[in-house]
């Protein structure tokens, strides 16, 4: 389908990006509905519970109305926000999500920006979200939500490090910042998670991923029992839908950048190489909500502690490791 | 709040810096378990200095039971602890039995203890629930009530109602047990077991909840004493005192059971004295059921109760602490003077003490580890 | 300022490797979990059974062999009640009373009880019916015709009953009961 239309619309470039932005950008928005269904079915049969039934069979409507009423909702800002600010944070989230989404392959060719830095961009861009936390907990003029944004920030920035780290050591072993070349040096070689250095690395990945889309044992910044929901406890509406569509879009995000690092991406037997990238992504999204109803949150002090004394040193050296065994 | 340029702050930036940040908790704050209000003065994380507001709730209780005669007054004290109404009915029954000198029949005793250890367990479980909650547990929440449910579903069948009770009378109980009770409730005992060992696995065992609850909130035991704190949280700090053990009352004295006790004496030691006196409930039931006689279950009253003119005092182990009555008689139909000694609101005085210098995710473990009720603290 | 006691013995790999098997351990109970039968009741749709000793809406019990309510009006109920609950008009004296009003304000009621163990004559108890929200204040207001069982047909054929056997004791004892014909409210 892509290799039909690409032609026509490769003779206006500037068109092909406004499309391509457009697709993402819907696609962004509507992830979120899929993931967040999910989510509250996982949860609510894990809890003994059956989660949303009726709108829709199974409730699969339930979020599609939940939107909806977010964005039907008055916009309220707070008399002493910074409102420049309570303005825009969310759209920065949710825009640093859809330029990540921007380099990521879901198949061979379906790719919106093949980019030989890729894996460089992503990381770039995925600091935007810890940016525009701490601008929404800033300028709320909320305590509860300054603490959050206080929290966030120094969560995310911690482990962004190892989470980079992590990253490097894929690059390094694969020789390759295209997440493409990464996905098909995979397809020749075996999927990178089962050499010993990404091993490794995938774990370190795996919890700082958990830390970065702020899911329990590190959901602090959004903590609903202690901050009652942290940084953005001033939103509503619109903007609130924003934050939260860019969090479960960034889920998705996080799994699928997973796959594309450790398990291969697009590769895999039998099936079309579309529905293995979507088939890895919701294995890993199921496994993120299991580990999130499952233990207690950690506090901000063991969660710094954890980062620094444990996964920084340990992604350095496993670094180490995967350049000593991938310099070709 | 930035300062405006127009009102320019006669402080300096270190007096501004060394103020702290009040912050208020409740009184709608979902861990504050009701309408308790918390100032809370902070330094970035750190707690500096802790106000707790109480009275959001208070309903004149001790009053309004000195308008109405003896036996009217036992559905009020259903709305004190409201996670252990049967406790509080139990309570104040024995001080008007004491006061006017009324038998209890064995086999009412019995259901006492039965109905006493069963709400235990659902309080206590409520507990287990909420504290899961508020350190980020949610599924325990829903676990924990899982569970409760049997508990209330016994209890409905025995008693007719889900939370407020009103199950003990003065000389004994209403009715005797329903058809079938005693096997019902072995079941549950038998899953009930199984499902400790769940929770233990899940969130006992937990790395996360270990490094969040121990160490946390030590109460030291001169201080707990000092402060005249009674319950789970006076034998985490290493006091053997269980009014089951030290005045048993009704047949506490012919069933065995332990009281647990550890000496740390921090939050991790609060919610193991809790685990453990579940187990210990389910030990308890199980000899009331096998114990159990047969015969009356109420002692017949005159329809005007006048007991004599005098003081009663009485005190029972309800599953926040040591719960007491006290009841002055002129020999009218009316009480004189009623008190309640409510163990949640001598174990919240100790909150302040407990707060300084911990962290604001500490706040929410140390205040559901005290396991207070507003009902019960507010009167 | 007492500052928070810390473990001594940290050590950030141990602790990561006791986190990530108790960790395992725990999320194979939220596994087994998973796949254990959901005890949500779907509550318009699905009904728990309620036990026969519920405390739900209160009856008045309708005697079928004498035709009649069984509350005799003696007002014992209203006066065990903490709360005020209950008022109600008597319909004659003696053994052979009832009553032609009875309401509960249940926007006071406790639910506690009381009322019907203090009845000697099994007249009131309390039902199954729990689903007594209402938008309306006066709602809360239980009339006779609602508590009877068999609604306004039984209270009219109470009365009747009730009104027939007043007249036949009046007839047998003509000089007693003479003063008592328009009962009193309590």
């Amino acid at each position: 389908m892509i290799g039909a239309v690409a032609p026509f619309f490769q003779q206006y470039p500037l068109l092909w990006t406004f499309v391509k932005a457009v697709v993402l950008a819907s696609f962004t928005l509507v992830i979120p509905l899929a993931v967040i269904w999910v989510e509250r079915k996982v949860a609510g049969f894990i809890q003994s519970r059956l989660g949303p039934l009726h709108v829709g069979p199974q409730g699969t409507l339930q979020t599609v109305a939940d939107a909806l009423k977010l964005l039907l909702k008055e916009d309220i800002v707070p008399a002493g926000a910074d409102k420049r600010f309570f303005y825009i944070a969310p759209y920065i989230a949710f825009i640093s999500t859809v330029l990540s989404f921007m380099v990521l392959p879901f198949a061979p060719g379906w790719v919106a920006l093949e980019m030989n830095v890729a894996v460089l961009f992503v990381i770039g861009v995925s600091l935007f979200n810890v940016v525009s936390i701490l601008m929404a907990g800033w300028s709320s003029n909320n305590k509860y939500s300054l603490l959050g944004g206080l929290r966030a920030v120094a969560q995310l920035l911690s482990y962004e490090i190892p989470m980079v780290l992590s990253v490097l050591a894929v690059v390094f072993y694969t020789g390759s910042l295209s997440l493409t070349g990464i996905i098909e040096y995979q397809v020749k070689h075996g999927w990178n998670i089962w050499h010993p250095p990404i091993m490794i690395a995938a774990l370190i990945y795996f919890i700082c991923a958990l830390a970065e889309i702020n899911r329990t044992p590190f959901d602090l910044p959004e903590a609903e029992s202690e901050l009652v929901s942290g940084f953005n406890t001033e939103y509503s509406g619109m903007r609130f839908a924003f934050f939260f569509a860019s969090e479960f879009a960034n889920n998705f995000f996080i799994t699928a950048f997973a796959a594309a690092l450790f398990f291969g991406g697009w590769d895999g037997p039998v099936l079309p190489p579309m529905v293995w990238t979507f088939l890895k992504v919701f294995v890993m999204i199921f496994v993120f909500m299991w580990v999130r109803w499952t233990p207690p949150r950690l506090r901000i002090d063991q969660i710094l502690r954890f980062a620094w004394q444990l996964l920084v040193p340990v992604s350095l050296l496993n670094l180490l490791f995967a350049i000593a065994l991938g310099v070709k | 709040m930035p300062v405006s340029p127009e009102k320019p702050s006669t402080l300096s930036t270190v007096e501004i810096l060394s103020q702290g940040m009040v912050i208020n908790v409740g009184p709608q704050h979902p861990s504050t378990h009701g309408v308790l209000r918390l100032i809370l003065t902070l330094d970035g994380e750190q707690i500096l200095q802790c106000e707790p507001v109480i009275g959001y709730l208070h309903r004149g209780l001790e009053k309004m039971m000195e308008r109405r005669p003896y036996r009217h007054n036992i559905p009020f004290t259903d709305r004190l602890d409201y996670l252990a109404a049967l406790s509080n009915n139990l309570g104040i029954c024995q001080c008007i039995e004491r006061l006017g000198g009324v038998e209890v029949p064995e086999r009412a005793k019995y259901i006492r203890v039965l109905l006493m250890e069963l709400q235990r367990i659902a309080s206590h479980l409520v507990f287990l629930g909420t504290f899961g909650t508020d350190l980020g547990a949610t599924t325990m929440f829903l676990y924990a009530f899982r569970e409760r449910e049997m508990v209330l579903d016994l209890l409905e069948e025995c008693t007719g109602a889900r939370l407020t009770y009103n199950w003990i009378r003065v000389g004994g109980v209403p009715d005797d047990l329903p058809e079938g009770f005693g096997e019902k409730v072995l079941a549950f005992v038998k899953l009930f077991r199984e499902r400790i060992e769940e929770y233990d696995q899940l969130l006992t065992r937990n790395r996360i909840f270990r490094s969040r609850t121990q160490g946390i909130g030590v109460l030291p035991k001169e201080m707990a004493l000092a402060y005249g704190v009674s319950g789970p949280v006076l034998r985490a700090s290493g006091v053997a005192y269980d009014i089951r053990k030290v005045d048993p009352y009704e047949v506490y004295d012919r069933v065995e059971f332990e009281v647990p006790v550890f000496d740390r004496g921090d939050v991790w030691a609060r919610y193991l004295v809790r685990m453990e006196e579940l187990r210990q409930s389910l030990r308890i039931i199980e000899q009331v059921l096998r114990d159990m006689p047969d015969g009356p279950v109420q002692t017949k009253l005159p329809k005007i109760f006048k007991p004599p003119a005098g003081i009663a005092y009485s005190r029972v182990e309800s599953p926040r602490g040591e719960l007491s009555f006290m009841m002055v008689s002129d020999g009218s139909p009316n009480p004189v003077r009623v008190h309640i000694r409510a163990p949640s609101f001598v174990n919240l005085s100790v909150l302040p003490r407990l707060l300084e210098g911990a962290k604001v995710a500490d706040l929410v473990a140390i205040l559901g580890s005290i396991d207070v009720v507003l009902g019960e603290i507010d009167r | 300022m007492k500052r928070i006691a810390t473990d001594e013995k940290y050590n950030p790999l141990l602790y990561f490797i006791d986190g990530l098997t108790t960790m395992f351990f725990g999320m194979l109970v939220t596994w087994r979990n998973l796949w254990r039968p959901k005890i949500t009741v779907r509550y318009p749709y699905q009904r728990r059974p309620v036990p026969p000793r519920y405390r739900g809406l209160f009856y008045l019990k309708w005697n079928e062999e004498k035709q009649r309510l069984n509350c005799v009006g003696c007002t014992l109920c209203a006066q065990a009640c903490p709360t005020d609950v209950i008022s109600m008009v008597k319909l004659g004296k003696g053994t052979n009373a009832g009553v032609s009003e009875f309401t509960m304000d249940l926007g006071r009621c406790m639910f506690c009880n009381l009322c019907v163990e203090a009845c000697p004559f099994d007249a009131i108890y309390m039902g199954p019916i729990y689903e007594l929200a209402s938008e309306r204040r006066d709602a809360a207001l239980f009339r006779i015709t609602d508590l009877a069982q068999g609604g306004e047909e039984a209270v009219r054929k109470n009365i009747e009953t009730i009104q027939r056997l007043l007249a036949e004791e009046e007839k047998a004892n003509p000089a007693e009961s003479a003063h008592s014909a328009g009962g009193h409210a309590s």
